[in-house]
């Protein structure tokens, strides 16, 4: 299930902060010294055909389900009206019917639409997460096509991408090797990593501190916080380890979603879940280092650094923490987070800068921060078996990974939602200083989908330029310190596997998580954690963990 | 209810014959289809709705005792017997789903379903229908709120900065963190429940009330019965099989508690109290597209319903003149 929650995650979190180094520009610029054959492909397939424009000479429309962006349903009933797919559809005379399920019930909508078994041509969604069984499972119970084939024949861009990016193609394809959907991709690490911790900078000088680097200095200077009335009413809140984190159903499971991001654990080297090290599985909670990080936040808990309230906050009573001043440090978000909050904020003294993942012993590099895959699984485009142009489709959103379709799907149309200065693409005033008085996000929404997720490569000077403040900038390279090397790729394990994994996990969590929060808040003493590995085991962690294994095996040997 | 409707006066005309039982059974139905058939005409559009829309569907709970993928359908899918329900009876987590699941049924049918009685009943002796009307105005309003606005005024009000933290700190008495007390979980789940259901709850009995003849008042006036007692033997009494027959349909669904509030509500220092079946069955089942697990499950709830609605119905039975049939 943690992967599940990173995809649902990612679902809220893409339309803020993220971002992606799209380096096709920079694969352009090189010769292409690979030809596309040169790729196995032993198969007797004829050479990929060359795109041509417009794809189809007689009018043609093609049914797009895809879930509604909450920036672009500010101001738009449907994707059709955004900018990128008008000019799209002048230039490749396809029209794309969009069918938008209602905001928050895209699981619920999704699940119904397959079971229904009428399908749109084509369906953008979670594919490596969000169908039971896996994106192989999919294509075996012939709801969706495979693609290769497709794609050999009749996607140049696509292909060749592919063919330079091997790590991306390893997260895409199936354990089986199955391309199953054109996919949203971020390469540049600044579009990977968007959560940290934040500080209230102007609480720093104040009291003359410097930003914390090791838990010493974090504990000191919450207590600096706490004992020297940083706030000035007495009412200061040190620390929350709140982050708004799942939509729906599963928020209640992760009252402290912060350390999912690996925020403070990670200073132990292990996660709150999964994570590998040197290809072997492990779970956080099985750790004795997991002891050590809970009796931490337990001690910090009983001195009155963290929000006694943290386990039943919710979005609006959490920003008002940060905005009426009380709260001296939390995790993040770079855009809706650090940049909502001073937006928010009128006081010209308020000030939040971002800090270091925590380490141990001043020196250490951090072994966990937030990162995440290049292919996070949302916004990625399927074809259904119902389509009955699949080489029109396969051209068509192969052209979202062409330098043309790259540039309008991450920028949109020359001269009206940006300008080329001297070879960089800037975002006109329309989508920067909206006239109506739209947000940038949302401004961007109406033209653009760069800001959020679908079927290109994302380019990092959407990022560059979206984080208008020096203070987002410099958090976001501070993010980027810890080693990541042991997080979990995108495994997909087989249908029998995440049928039992997700039966296993459930019962885990309920668990896991209450023992963790009742510990924290003292409300069970230190000793649940001791019986709390053996409890799991008897739930069947074990197994879990070695479906995990398999799973990462699989994805290792991919090719 | 809609059963009761069915049985009404024409049904009952036509039920009670008086041919001869010379006749055969096919010569009695084919002259009652001809006596009656405009009846029959009418009561075909309430049959053919529960036939299509009740009884249909029934099929598909045979998913509980398949494995159910969308692309096999529901006869494709292959059987795998009681696996479900295995599953279900050998969670770690049973106990404690039955025991939550049970407890707030209860405790809601002792507090929750007096309330809108109680509420009717004043409402009743209220002499200004200004102030009357005001004060139902008020109670209905909460029905009309989403659950996340009533969930999330519960949570900004028990806050431990939150307006019920700060009287009672203004009294003396320390804050505390209601919505993370497992042992305040039920109290405050059932206690909202009343709060928003209170006002709605009280217009059928409302109405009941207004159905009471008004001269049994004029001759308890006479023999000089004071208000209280005109209410506790004219009124109470009136509206008493209004009362029972919805006490046993309440209890009739003691296995169900929506999922949509548990969800709001509850965090993992509460889920010892407020996790009940049907969030486990929400999280289990539903998201992780497991429906044969979730049908089995709500096969086992209906089950257990079915059988304190009978057993509700029997005591009502033995101890009232009301019952359901």
């Amino acid at each position: 299930m943690p992967d599940n929650v990173t995809r649902r995650a990612f679902l809220r979190l893409l339309g803020f902060g993220s971002v992606a180094l799209a380096l096709s520009a920079c694969q352009q610029a090189a010769p292409p010294a690979a030809p596309p054959g040169a790729t196995p492909a032993t198969k007797t397939i004829a050479a990929t055909e060359p795109l041509t424009l417009p794809i189809v000479s007689q009018p043609l429309t093609l049914t797009y389900w895809a879930p509604m962006s909450t920036n672009v349903a500010a101001s738009m009933k449907s994707f059709g009206e955004m900018g990128c797919y008008v000019e799209l559809e002048k230039r490749t005379a396809i029209h794309l019917d969009f069918q938008h399920p209602p905001l928050q019930q895209e699981q619920d909508q999704f699940n119904l639409m397959v079971a229904s078994g009428k399908y749109p041509d084509v369906v953008e969604f979670d594919w490596l997460h969000s169908y039971a069984g896996g994106p192989s499972k999919a294509i075996k119970d012939g709801v969706i096509v495979r693609l290769n084939d497709a794609i050999d024949s009749y996607a140049p861009n696509f292909k060749k991408l592919l063919a330079d990016h091997p790590e991306w193609r390893k997260q895409i394809v199936t354990d089986e090797g199955d391309l199953y959907a054109f996919p949203f991709l971020r390469s540049d690490p600044i579009l990977l990593t968007f959560v940290g911790p934040v500080i209230r900078g102007d609480w720093l000088s104040k009291l003359g501190l410097k930003t914390p680097t090791t838990l010493d200095d974090w504990h000191s200077m919450l207590k600096a916080f706490k004992d020297q009335n940083a706030n000035g009413q007495g009412t200061t809140l040190p620390f929350s380890p709140w982050l708004s984190s799942i939509p729906g159903g599963w928020n209640a499971w992760y009252a402290a979603g912060a350390f999912l991001r690996h925020a403070f654990v990670g200073a132990w080297g292990i996660a709150m879940g999964f994570y590998q090290v040197n290809n072997t599985v492990m779970y956080g909670a099985l750790q004795p280092e997991f002891k050590d990080f809970t009796q931490t936040m337990r001690t910090w808990f009983a001195e009155g650094l963290i929000d006694p309230d943290f386990p039943s906050t919710d979005q609006s009573s959490f920003d008002a923490k940060v905005t009426s001043g009380r709260l001296g440090s939390l995790v993040a978000l770079g855009g809706n987070g650090i940049g909502k909050y001073l937006g928010l904020v009128k006081d010209p003294a308020f000030k939040l800068v971002g800090a270091p993942y925590p380490v141990l012993r001043a020196g250490d590099k951090s072994l966990l921060g937030q990162r995440d895959d290049n292919y996070p699984g949302n916004g990625s485009v399927a074809i259904t078996s119902a389509n009955k142009h699949l080489a029109e489709t396969v051209k068509e959103l192969d052209y979202g990974y062409s330098d043309a379709g790259h540039m309008l799907f991450n920028f949109g149309v020359e001269g009206t939602s940006y300008n080329l200065e001297a070879g960089y693409p800037r975002y006109t005033p329309e989508l920067m200083r909206n006239p109506q008085g739209l947000p940038p996000a949302q401004a961007m929404s109406r033209y653009i989908r760069g800001n959020f997720n679908g079927p290109f490569v994302q380019d990092p000077r959407y990022l560059e330029q979206y984080f208008e403040l020096q203070v987002q900038k410099d958090a976001l390279k501070t993010w980027l310190e810890p080693v990541d090397d042991r997080q979990m790729p995108p495994v997909t394990p087989t249908q029998e596997e995440s049928k039992k994994f997700a039966s296993i996990m459930n019962d885990v969590l309920a668990k896991y998580q209450e023992t963790f929060t009742k510990v924290v808040t003292s409300a069970e003493p230190l000793d649940a954690l001791t019986g709390l590995p053996a409890q799991l085991r008897q739930i069947g962690i074990d197994d879990a963990i070695k479906i995990q294994q398999s799973a990462l095996d699989r994805y290792n040997k991919r090719g | 209810m809609a059963t009761s409707q069915v049985h009404g006066l024409p049904l009952t005309r036509a039920t009670a014959p008086r041919t001869s039982s010379r006749l055969t059974l096919r010569h009695r139905l084919a002259k009652d289809l001809r006596r009656n058939r405009y009846v029959y005409v009418m009561l075909s559009p309430v049959v053919a709705y529960y036939l299509i829309f009740h009884y249909g569907p029934m099929y598909g709970a045979i998913i509980a005792f398949k494995d159910f993928s969308p692309a096999q359908g529901i006869l494709g899918s292959p059987w795998v017997g009681i696996q479900n329900f295995q599953d279900f009876f050998s969670s770690v987590y049973l106990v404690r789903l039955l025991r939550n699941t049970l407890a707030i049924n209860v405790l809601d049918i002792i507090f929750g379903f007096p309330a809108p009685v109680i509420l009717a009943l004043l409402l009743n002796e209220l002499t200004s229908p200004r102030f009357k009307r005001v004060v139902q105005t008020i109670t209905y309003l909460p029905h009309f709120m989403s659950l996340v606005v009533v969930v999330g005024i519960l949570i900004d009000f028990l806050a431990r900065d939150g307006l019920v933290n700060n009287l009672l700190v203004a009294a003396g008495v320390p804050a505390t963190a209601f919505m993370q007390e497992a042992g305040w979980y039920w109290t405050l789940y059932v206690g909202s429940g009343i709060w928003q259901a209170v006002g709605w709850g009280s217009i059928i009995f409302l109405a009941s009330i207004a159905a009471v003849d008004p001269t049994l008042y004029e001759a308890a006036v006479m023999d000089g019965a004071s208000r209280f007692r005109q209410m506790w033997h004219i009124t109470l009494p009136g509206i008493m099989p209004m009362v029972v027959t919805l006490l046993i349909l309440r209890i009739g669904m003691m296995m169900s508690i929506g999922y949509e509030k548990t969800l709001l509500m509850y965090n993992p220092s509460t889920f010892e109290t407020a996790d009940v079946i049907s969030s486990y069955v929400y999280r289990k089942g539903v998201l992780g597209m497991d429906y044969s697990f979730t049908a089995a499950v709500g096969l086992f709830n209906s089950v257990i319903n079915f059988a304190f609605l009978i057993a509700a119905n029997r005591l009502a039975r033995r101890f009232s003149q009301t019952s359901l049939w």
